[in-house]
């Protein structure tokens, strides 16, 4: 194994009831590698992620998470980690939903610091430092003390994205961060998501930006039917697609 | 109607007050959390678990209260001949411990229902991102979940609240000396509606009270939507 691949994911299966929707996905992200993930709605875009990050239980696989087994083949069972390691893992890695799920009773700064505080036992002083940080570099240090309520869904985003990289996590995934939101909102949010990038966070996005998946991803995944059709480099990907199904999709942008 | 009668009447309304006031703070001490355990368990995995639930709250919700604290208070008698009388709790007779029984299990069945609406209607998206960020179930559910929920269900509850008031005039069944069986006993024996009327007035005035204590309640929840 390349030592500095952040995710691993093996041979991928998952079904919901009948419906196979991974059908043998094979996905490793290097630390400090963008990943844009694309391709038509119903592909399996959304499970790829919520498997990667635990929301889903896969059939069958193997995923690795900075090092950590989150789950591997035991002969013909799956095995996943054990709770306190689940924890652990769940610390290693961010997400961004496409609606926020930001704590609507909470303010600003409570969504960002709640686990800080409870799940990684850091002091008050110490996750409010980091909040503070945090919301400067999203450009909304004078929002610590609203309520998501009371921002814009362009804003909502940028906290919720704030509170996925509060744990210092290995690496973030998006999942259409800016499908939720107005056309004049999704530029600050896209910038804020090039502003990591140029630090070189570990991160895989699910988008459907093509221009931003272009300029900003460094690899470019598309897939289609539970399949990764084909993946390359980001400008290689989009100007020069090899697949006709890709071809057929970029079509459409 | 003399001043003084009147005066007296007032004064024993007011100590049966005291009774009606008890049962329905002992109603709610006991019926709210154990409404929110009736829910956990009416959406219970356990099939077993859930059915029965189900079936308690079908019982509560479709017979009269006022038969529910009749078996309550009769109940331990028919069923194994056990004496009622001597059972004391503090200064509380058997008459009043089974009223509290029976409305607490009475109302815990309708709490349940409004808690499993409000539960059920919380986005998944709440639980899924407390659970990326590590949260416990626990933590879970008693930092993001609850709160919310109880925002949600405040209506419901405090019109089962309300309800309340007005029903621990049933506990009269097992002559708990409440407001409503004081005011009926005043009644006959003057041979006047004066009674009810004034205990109506009692009534009223609480429920007065507690529809301005949860307005104050329902704006200090209104800081997020
Ligand atoms: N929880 C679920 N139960 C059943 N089917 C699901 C569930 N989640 C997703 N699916 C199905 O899996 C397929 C892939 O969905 P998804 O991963 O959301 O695709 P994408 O994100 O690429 O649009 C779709 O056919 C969808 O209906
Ligand atoms: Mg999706």
């Amino acid at each position: 194994m390349n030592n500095d691949a952040i995710l691993v994911m093996e041979n991928i299966h998952k079904s919901f009831d009948d419906l196979e929707v991974l059908k043998g996905i094979d996905l490793t992200v290097n630390r400090g590698e963008v990943v844009a993930v694309i391709g038509p709605s119903g592909g399996g875009k959304s499970t790829l992620l919520r498997c990667a990050t635990t929301l889903e239980k896969i059939d069958s696989g193997r995923i690795v998470i900075a090092g950590d087994t989150l789950c591997e083949m035991d002969g013909e069972k799956l095995k996943y980690a054990d709770k306190a390691r689940l924890r652990h893992i769940r610390s290693r890695f961010g997400l961004v939903f496409q609606n926020f799920n930001l704590f609507p009773h909470f303010s600003v700064r409570r969504n960002i610091t709640e686990s800080l505080i409870h799940v990684l036992g850091k002091t008050k002083d110490e996750a409010n430092g980091i909040c503070d940080d945090l919301l400067l570099k999203m450009g909304l240090q004078d929002k610590a003390d609203s309520y998501p309520c009371n921002l814009s869904g362009g804003q909502q985003q940028r906290v919720s994205i704030a509170r996925a990289l509060a744990a210092n996590p290995d690496i973030i995934f998006f999942d259409e961060p800016t499908s939720a939101l107005d056309p004049e909102l999704t530029k600050g949010v896209l910038e804020v998501i090039r502003d990591l990038a140029s630090e070189h966070m570990t991160m895989v996005i699910v988008t459907h930006e093509m221009t931003f998946a272009r300029d900003v991803a460094d690899r470019i995944v598309f897939m289609d039917g539970g399949v990764i059709v084909e993946e390359g480099p980001a400008y290689d990907l989009v100007t020069n697609p090899k697949s006709q199904r890709t071809k057929e999709f970029l079509a459409g942008y | 109607m003399t001043k003084e009668l009147l005066i007296s009447s007032c004064q024993q309304l007011l100590s049966g007050f005291e009774f009606t006031l008890g049962i329905f703070a002992f109603t709610l001490i006991f019926s709210l959390p154990l409404g929110l355990l009736v829910a956990r368990g009416r959406m219970s995995k356990n099939i077993v678990v859930a059915s029965l639930v189900r079936f308690y709250i079908s019982v509560m919700r479709g017979t009269p209260l006022m038969l529910q604290l009749l078996l309550v208070y009769y109940g331990p008698y028919y069923l194994f001949g056990t004496s009622t009388g001597g059972i004391k709790i503090g200064p509380f007779n058997y008459r009043f411990i089974a009223a509290i029984i029976g409305f607490s299990l009475n109302y815990a069945a309708y709490f349940a229902e409004i808690f499993r609406g409000g539960i059920q209607s919380m986005p998944k998206g709440q639980y899924e991102a407390a659970q990326v960020l590590g949260f416990t179930k626990s933590q879970t559910y008693f930092k993001i979940i609850l709160p919310q929920v109880i925002k949600r269900v405040l209506p419901s509850v405090a019109n089962e609240v309300i309800t309340l008031v007005k029903d621990t005039s049933l506990a009269q069944v097992l002559s708990v000396s409440e407001m409503f069986f004081i005011a009926s006993s005043l009644a006959s024996k003057q041979v006047s509606i004066m009674p009810f009327l004034v205990a109506g007035l009692f009534y009223y005035i609480m429920n007065a009270l507690i529809e301005m204590m949860i307005t104050k309640i329902e704006k200090k929840m209104s800081y997020y939507s």
